[in-house]
């Protein structure tokens, strides 16, 4: 299922990128989409509770008059509150598919992962208490299902149910406690969605700005086009029967009435624990390899590896044997081994006068001496006189082992992040190759969340450690198109060699024009 | 793909999104009560009698207190469950006991349920339980109704059953 599910996002992925560009691209920022269609409920939510009147009569005629006397602003806010709560709830579901089918849920993330699953809870506990606000049939339907589905748990002494007998059972006061559930329960999520995010270095909570514009634009086209309407006014002396339900919120609701209060309770409950210990069942996820590990002789104390690490696993303490320095210290419950930290260490450089690499930080899997004895040995083996390239992979990107060849050298590794600049310097430099192709995850996407943002901007010079100006930009690429662009890679990899070969050939026609001149 | 292109597939998906999400929040519409039936409720909470006799204090019981603020008896606190019972058209449609609540079983009994009956005219035959002393049912009402569709019908209990 996780493969069918992994295929299909990949494929929405690279849709919506093409259409949307993979900087607007929805997909890679649903959670951010998620919280803006929050803001967008709360700010239209506080409109809204100004014209609201908390009594059994006063609730329905006000909402109408919201609805109808105003329809070119309170209707307007009333569908944008509607819809986009409506909108946030697939949001949510389709960000925790996503997370689960490419496997983001586990290891380190276990805590993003878990402290989702009750903001599932709060926010169709808020949708459901908006619902019931309104007073219609749709709100005694889950009114008396809620009370009665509430009653099945030992808790209550008195069933709440009593209160929505009839009309003359129901009071004003049970408007005051809905409004004032209705702003706590929010509040309450949106302090879930602050504790949700809080491990995650550099949290996305804002969409960019194009795709907010396009769906403030797409939600005010629905609300003119089908404004969110009340039905027919809630009489407890008369029982609901047919109703229209919002489906994205409320369907429990039937099972509650058709399996019963228990069943309903054993499938929710059930489902949530499922979700909760999923970061912990077997599965056929690659094991963890071991955790980054520093070596204080050469960690300067300089921070890069703690300022780029997406999972903040990395904090500094005081330096081991050198006084007044500091030192990187890595957290190995939060570590996932993927070497950005041993690309950003500045002692990660071929060009160091020692006599064997060493580096501050690395990961034992690949060791930043070990990544430069492969580039070294496998480029050596190239074929001369044909453009060599050295193409460096992510395992989660384009798949580059099956590109290797005469002259194409290929490396994969956990995050292509992995790759101090100061490695494609010393390949170009020490003419192992004509030309350095790194590739990995779809822009935007990350696997390892920062990988290929920090890496176009070490090689644009606006990070440490940066690509040197002396490095030939003509001959390094960096191309991120992800899984399901392994086919594209190809091509590009073909078109960087003709590149190369022509630049090769202006060279040499070059060189032969100046010795014909001397 | 050009940008007006780029545009057009952009709204192509924002409507891709947003028409289901105008269509569920709404439709299908759902049938939660039949055509042709009635709901029937019962709600009750009653304290029930309590399971004992009192007992006078006897004189010369050594007891801290002075005479004038010693209790004359001591009552159990316990209460009798409720038993109740729900006839229509003389088959039995629902049986219940329910619990006092409290720590020491001395509050009151809760009864709620709600019934899908047909509509027409019906006998209901409530009968009720209060005390685990007594025999049979103390608390009884027998009553001919005419439910029409969709009636909420709601059967109560205040020092004797009722009908609303």
């Amino acid at each position: 299922m996780k493969t069918l599910l992994k295929k299909g996002f990949n494929q929405l992925d690279s849709l919506f990128s093409k259409v949307f560009t993979p900087a607007w691209n929805p997909m890679y920022q649903l959670g951010a989409l998620a919280f803006f269609y929050f803001w967008v409920v709360a700010v239209t939510g506080v409109y809204l509770f100004i014209f609201f009147e908390t009594s059994i009569s006063g609730a329905y005629s006000s909402i109408e008059q919201i609805t109808v006397g105003q329809w070119y602003l309170g209707g307007v806010m009333r569908s944008f509150h509607r819809y986009a709560s409506a909108a946030m709830g697939i949001t949510v579901t389709l960000h925790l598919l996503r997370e689960f089918a490419l496997d983001r849920y586990s290891g380190p993330r276990w805590f993003s992962w878990v402290s989702g699953i009750p903001l599932l809870w709060l926010l169709f506990a808020s949708a459901i208490g908006g619902y019931w606000l309104v007073w219609d049939q749709q709100a005694q339907y889950i009114a008396v299902l809620t009370a009665e589905w509430f009653d099945w748990l030992p808790i209550m002494v008195d069933p709440m149910a009593s209160n929505f007998l009839n009309e003359s059972t129901l009071s004003d006061r049970f408007f005051s406690l809905l409004v004032f559930l209705h702003i706590g329960i929010p509040l309450a999520l949106l302090l879930g969605m602050f504790i949700h995010i809080k491990r995650v270095t550099a949290a996305r909570s804002n969409p960019a700005k194009g795709l907010a514009a396009g769906t403030l634009l797409a939600l005010l086209a629905i609300s003119l086009w089908q404004p969110a309407l009340s039905q027919a006014p809630a009489n407890l002396d008369v029982a609901v029967t047919k109703v229209g339900l919002d489906w994205i919120f409320l369907n429990p609701y039937p099972l509650i009435n058709s399996w019963g209060p228990g069943q309903t309770w054993a499938l929710l409950v059930g489902l949530s624990t499922l979700l909760t210990v999923l970061p912990w069942l077997p599965s056929r996820r690659p094991k963890q390899t071991p955790v980054a590990m520093v070596y204080p002789p050469d960690c300067n104390g300089c921070g890069w590896c703690l300022a780029d690490c997406p999972y903040e696993a990395i904090s500094m303490k005081e330096h081991d044997y050198k006084p007044g320095h500091k030192q990187s210290v890595v957290d190995p419950d939060l570590c996932v081994s993927c070497g950005i930290c041993a690309g950003a260490c500045p002692s990660s450089s071929p060009f160091r006068h020692v006599d064997e690499l060493t580096t501050g930080i690395s990961i034992p899997g690949l060791h930043i001496k070990e990544l430069l004895s492969l580039t070294e040995t496998k480029l050596r083996e190239l074929d001369v006189g044909v453009p060599r390239i050295m193409l460096y992979g992510c395992d989660h990107g384009s798949v580059v082992e099956g590109m290797q060849s005469n002259n194409v050298a290929t490396i994969s590794m956990p995050c292509s992040a992995l790759v101090p600049p100061a490695f494609v310097d010393y390949v170009l430099r020490q003419d192992l190759a004509e030309g350095v192709l790194i590739s990995g995850c779809c822009e935007g996407d990350c696997y390892h969340r920062l990988g290929n943002t920090w890496m176009d901007q070490r090689f644009a010079m606006e990070r440490m450690p940066m690509l040197r100006t002396r490095v030939p930009r003509e001959r390094v690429r960096l191309r991120w198109l992800g899984a399901q662009g392994t086919r594209e890679l190809g091509r590009e990899l073909i078109d960087f060699q003709q590149q190369l070969a022509e630049n090769s050939a202006d060279v040499d026609l070059l060189q032969l024009q100046e010795v014909g001149n001397d | 793909m050009t940008d007006v292109a780029r545009y057009l597939g952009q709204g192509l998906f924002y409507a891709l999104f947003f028409l289901p999400i105008v269509y569920l929040t709404h439709q299908p519409q759902h049938q939660h009560l039949p055509e042709g039936m009635a709901e029937l409720k019962i709600a009750v909470r009653h304290a029930g009698a309590t399971i004992g006799e009192c007992t006078d204090v006897q004189a010369g019981v050594y007891t801290p207190l002075p005479g004038n603020k010693q209790r004359p008896q001591i009552c159990p606190r316990e209460r009798s469950p409720l038993q109740l019972e729900l006839l229509m058209d003389g088959k039995p449609l629902y049986l219940a006991t329910a619990f006092p609540s409290g720590l020491h079983d001395d509050g009151v009994a809760s009864i709620y349920r709600r019934f899908t009956v047909p509509t027409g005219r019906h006998k209901l035959q409530l009968r009720m339980n209060d005390d685990v002393t007594v025999e049979g049912y103390p608390w009884v009402l027998e009553e001919d109704v005419d439910l029409q569709p969709a009636q909420v019908m709601v059967a109560s209990f205040k020092d004797g059953f009722r009908l609303q």
